[in-house]
């Protein structure tokens, strides 16, 4: 069995948002923008922490702080081939997570921002191996939802 | 917590996400979520052989996803949906993550696009309202 055979798993989150494309990317990839949002609630992301170089060999880092208690979660991307203002792709120094950002212009100022992540080995990056992609594990993560609708649901933080 | 998926060790995610990367094994865990079954009743919807289910069968066995009773002559198959768990949260955790930075997202270019310059919406002190000011078109759309 060769390894290409083992599908890489893929996460993948979209919204759309009311702002023209060149605005939204912009906001992807510059720190004064990316300190508004880059934190989840609960957490802050300094704009002094944030390092945006977009160019493919570039970085990608931030840190975001816990609001609570100060915990320091840094975050270091190496950025790969991109393409402004439709596409940013970084991979996670830590983890290995490729995480591919894509940007669609959906016509007057609405742009559809989507999230692709994947943890695949370095062999498995080939176009053609990307090809194969058939997991939308989202579709997975919706029956887990409905699976977990039940009483021990909510996980602590 | 942000740094999504640390406390779970990658290997097993890795196993788990291989595992499910592929639709007939996660037809197979859909279908044991409604309850244990024979391999015979979980080859049936597929158009695959019993030696070809069973090869899905072990790649699930093996990363703990289901479990096969030991002694009873059919062998049923059983979801242990606890293996599920981390992947399930790390899963949720990253899902959490992102929807919480596209709602700040949402509400910054909001803020943006609300400039002086560009909303009619706000008008500078000195000046008074034009005549025929049209009404906000703003068309709210949460998705």
């Amino acid at each position: 069995m060769s390894n290409s055979a083992a599908g890489p798993a893929e996460l993948v989150f979209t919204r759309v948002f009311e702002a023209p494309r060149e605005l939204v990317f912009q906001c992807m990839t510059q720190p004064e923008h990316l300190t508004h949002f880059w934190g989840p609630a609960g957490t802050s992301a300094p704009v002094e922490h944030i390092t945006v170089d977009p160019r493919p060999g570039g970085v990608f880092e931030t840190v975001m702080i816990n609001d609570a208690d100060g915990s320091r979660y840094p975050h270091s991307g190496g950025l790969r081939r991109g393409r402004p203002p439709e596409r940013l792709v970084w991979t996670e120094a830590h983890s290995g997570m490729t995480v591919t950002v894509n940007f669609t212009d959906l016509g007057g100022t609405r742009t559809g921002v989507e999230i692709r992540q994947v943890n695949v080995p370095e062999f498995a990056r080939s176009p053609e191996a990307q090809a194969g992609f058939l997991t939308s594990l989202d579709r997975f993560a919706g029956y887990l939802a409905t699976r977990s609708a039940g009483p021990n649901t909510r996980r602590t933080p | 917590m942000p740094s999504a998926g640390t406390a779970v060790p990658q290997d097993q995610l890795d196993a788990t996400f291989t595992a499910l990367a592929d639709p007939t094994r996660r037809a197979i865990v859909a279908r044991l979520a409604r309850g244990d079954a024979t391999v015979n009743e979980l080859a049936a919807p597929f158009d695959l052989t019993l030696p070809g289910i069973s090869k899905h069968l072990k790649v699930l066995e093996r990363c703990g996803i289901i479990s096969r009773t030991r002694h009873a002559q059919f062998r049923p198959c059983h979801l242990e949906a606890g293996a599920l768990e981390p992947a399930a949260a790390w899963i949720e955790d990253n899902r959490r993550i992102w929807a919480e930075r596209f709602d700040k997202l949402d509400a910054h270019l909001r803020d943006l696009q609300r400039g002086p310059a560009s909303d009619p919406r706000r008008i500078p002190p000195e000046k008074p309202a034009p005549p025929e000011g049209r009404p906000p078109m703003n068309e709210r759309s949460n998705q």
